[in-house]
């Protein structure tokens, strides 16, 4: 069975260099980061050798590995076929070969390759002398088996409800805190580590708890070994092996019911009130109400503002931290984030999918088209303003300066109106289609259409950074004015320049709407 | 037989080198309930999709009501209701919420559109699930929602695409019955379906689509010719494979 099944995981991994070109290049993308993991791994680990803090900075290291062991497959939890019991409840196999075929399975591959050379940097670093290099190597062993069996107890234990549409929900709202911790360690703490605020001192004491974690037991085992006390560092390996089986045993117990226990799929729950709301304003307001409600209940919608924040938020920080309290970043901030609320929302179509077929049958003329646009922009509109309001305010408060969230907020309006103009004209004329790939929970253009994401992205930097350039300037040029004088004008001028851009925006993608239906319901047919 | 509802004539439709609709030609009379039926691939839904307005005919004309679908689509759309084969909603919508939106986009007043989907959603079963999200209905309940948005706006003609499948036997009769009275009423039917049992049952006109043509068309009798649909289906399109091919299917293993 392990054989079997060791084969089949080769066959999928093989399977994805054979298909479409986007599973090809993302499957030597994450090889390449694999081997890059494996490489930076092993060399961190191996340069703590010699230093203070090598077992805590060891132990946070593992942690890390077995952290991402637990979230990743949450996520790719439809991407490897054998992470799910259902595959195999099919088949009259028993509970216990299957067990050992499974974890064999989990253990074949890129990435667990890459974790094991990755954490045998210990045996470079923190090990010394042969009796740390032999427990070295028989706990990077078990630290290896103990991310495998945890990663196994969870995906065993919530395939149901991985497979049900809530849980494919909340494998999408992971990527919020992953893409916000990405862009935190990416950001700002190569900031926090040239201002001298992050250094290996920091993680004095962290192993104190973490120590009786199992990767901390696995690092503290080498340190123990290396230090000449082989009794207490068995006793840790033992330890750890003990929580390695008591996590199998645990798992084997949950595969043994989830084979027997059918697919509940979905619980659904009643949502609340049965009316759409705006009922009084035609199609503009159906239409509206409807974005309205995707906006709040679509998991990928609430994950792009959730994004979008993230990506101001951190970027602000990061540019304060960089230039002291320059102010000035706050202005190029609101646009950054009317450029990223168009960004996400320049493919309308495609993200509405094969239910736009239902809308375009209503669509039949210019003012319908006009009507359909404006109530995407209003329903986009009554999320945006207080988002990049908050935003504007929350970081110019940040930066000491709570009068510029009042320019930034008017900057950002105006950027709002250009954003919406320019994700209303490129829906219409470059309009593509999405698809989920499996084990990615958001969606991404088909193959071949990457170049149209790029042109959303950057016609939307440039484009909102040009048509705000105006109130920029207003802002600039009057320094001199009072505030009390000032403000009020900027808002309300950035207000109104936002809506006549917005305004133009639906006109203009309206007219390239007409007698083009046809085509974008192929594109929107397209997506999935 | 009243004047045609719909009328196809020359249609044409290539997808690169695949040649998937190659010049239809057909009439369906008002008020008439007419199958299209054929096996996979023979270009139903390619061809319905043209003469519902949603995919672009390389050559040939549609007429609704005497309406070009090509020519005038604000017209033609107006007076149709279409059900797709492969059925996607708006999935974060809820039963009644998808249903309402129809006939808001059709531009039924709210308090008519909620309404219409009220009764609606009790006539085809769906009132209990009507706060549900059509993400966690099952393939037979979307395929009754939007048979409930196709109606909403009460079109003279509804295309319907294998309109039954997945839907449980009870609920495929009360839509045979809908479909039967809205027929009666002066309204027209054209669908596409593999059952031939049920376009034999409820079907006044049948024609068979092969290879991207019309093989036959005609009244049910004249089409089915003394024999069972089924029978004249197979003999028109030919069997593909005997099945004797798996010697071995049938022998228990031991």
């Amino acid at each position: 069975m392990a054989r079997l099944l060791v084969q089949l995981k080769m066959r999928l991994l093989l399977n994805a260099l054979r298909s479409s070109r986007g599973a090809k290049v993302s499957f030597i993308v994450s090889s390449v980061f694999g081997v890059l993991v494996a490489a930076g791994a092993f060399v961190l680990l191996a340069l703590l050798r010699g230093q203070s803090t090598s077992v805590d900075l060891t132990t946070v290291i593992f942690m890390v590995f077995a952290f991402g062991w637990l979230i990743c497959p949450l996520i790719a939890f439809g991407l490897d076929g054998t992470l799910d019991p259902a595959t195999v409840a099919l088949y009259p196999v028993r509970t216990g070969p299957l067990a050992a075929g499974l974890l064999a399975a989990s253990a074949t591959g890129v990435w667990p390759l890459a974790n094991v050379i990755g954490l045998l940097g210990v045996t470079a670093g923190l090990a010394r002398g042969p009796l740390g290099l032999l427990v070295a190597l028989v706990a990077v062993v078990l630290q290896v088996l103990f991310c495998i069996t945890l990663a196994r107890v969870v995906t065993t234990g919530m395939a149901g409800l991985l497979r049900s549409r809530r849980g494919k929900d909340l494998a999408v709202f992971l990527i919020i805190p992953i893409f916000a911790g990405y862009e935190f360690v990416i950001q700002v703490v190569p900031r926090l580590a040239a201002s001298g605020k992050l250094t290996a001192a920091s993680f004095n004491g962290v192993d104190a708890w973490m120590r009786w974690l199992p990767p901390g037991m696995a690092a503290h085992a080498i340190k123990d070994a290396s230090d000449g006390h082989p009794g207490t560092a068995a006793l840790r390996l033992a330890l750890l092996a003990g929580v390695i089986v008591a996590v199998g045993w645990l798992w084997v117990r949950l595969l043994g019911r989830a084979l027997v226990t059918p697919d509940t799929s979905t619980r659904s729950s009643a949502v609340r009130g049965t009316a759409l709301p705006f009922a009084r304003y035609g199609l503009r307001g159906a239409v509206a109400a409807r974005f309205w409600i995707y906006q709040r209940r679509e998991p990928s919608s609430l994950v792009t503002w959730g994004i979008t924040a993230v990506i101001m938020v951190v970027v602000s920080i990061s540019a304060l931290m960089k230039q002291g309290q320059n102010p000035g970043v706050l202005i190029a901030n609101a646009v950054f984030g009317a450029a990223f609320v168009g960004y996400f929302h320049a493919n309308a179509v495609g993200w509405t999918g094969p239910p736009f077929v239902f809308e375009a049958m209503a669509l039949t003329s210019h003012r319908s088209l006009r009507a359909y646009l404006t109530g995407q922009n209003i329903a986009v509109g009554v999320i945006a303003v207080p988002v990049l309001g908050v935003l504007s305010f929350g970081l110019a408060l940040l930066a000491r300066r709570p009068d510029y969230g009042f320019l930034s907020f008017a900057v950002a309006l105006a950027g709002l109106g250009a954003a919406l103009a320019l994700s209303n004209i490129l829906s219409i004329t470059a309009p593509y289609p999405l698809v989920q790939r499996p084990g990615n929970p958001m969606r991404r253009p088909a193959d071949g259409y990457t170049g149209y994401a790029a042109l959303g992205v950057f016609a939307n930097l440039i484009g909102v950074g040009v048509a705000a350039a105006p109130l920029i300037a207003a802002a600039v040029l009057t320094t001199g004015v009072a505030s009390p004088v000032r403000v009020p004008v900027l808002i309300v001028a950035g207000a109104v320049y936002g809506l006549l851009l917005s305004w133009a925006g639906v006109w203009i993608a309206a007219n390239a709407a007409e007698g083009k239906l046809p085509e974008l319901c192929q594109v929107a047919a397209r997506s999935l | 037989m009243g004047e045609p509802a719909i009328s196809v004539l020359g249609l044409r439709k290539s997808f690169g080198d695949k040649e998937a609709v190659r010049g239809i030609d057909l009439e369906i009379a008002g008020g008439s309930l007419a199958g299209l039926v054929g096996p996979n691939g023979a270009g139903k839904t390619t061809s319905l999709s043209m003469m519902t307005g949603l995919l672009r005919p390389d050559l040939g004309r549609v007429l609704i009501n005497g309406l070009d679908v090509w020519g005038d689509p604000v017209a033609a759309k107006a007076v149709i209701g279409v059900v797709p084969a492969e059925v996607r909603l708006f999935e974060r919508l809820s039963g009644a919420e998808v249903l309402e939106y129809a006939g808001r986009l059709r531009g039924l007043p709210a308090a008519e559109a909620r309404s219409r989907a009220a009764e609606l959603l009790n006539v085809l079963d769906l009132a209990e699930d009507a706060r549900r999200l059509v993400a966690d209905y099952s393939t037979g309940m979307r395929k009754k929602a939007a048979l409930g948005c196709a109606l909403i706006h009460n079109p003279s003609v509804l295309f319907l695409d294998e309109p039954l499948e997945g839907v449980d036997p009870i609920s495929a009769d009360v839509i045979r019955r809908l479909l039967t009275r809205y027929v009666g009423s002066g309204s027209t039917v054209l669908f596409s379906s593999h059952v031939m049992e049920l376009v034999e049952q409820v079907c006044d006109q049948v024609s068979i689509i092969d290879k991207g043509r019309i093989v036959a068309t005609g009244t049910t009798d004249q089409v089915r010719g003394g024999k069972t649909l089924q029978q004249a289906f197979i003999d028109l399109v030919g069997p593909r494979h005997s099945g004797e091919e798996l010697s071995w299917l049938g022998f228990s293993s031991s």
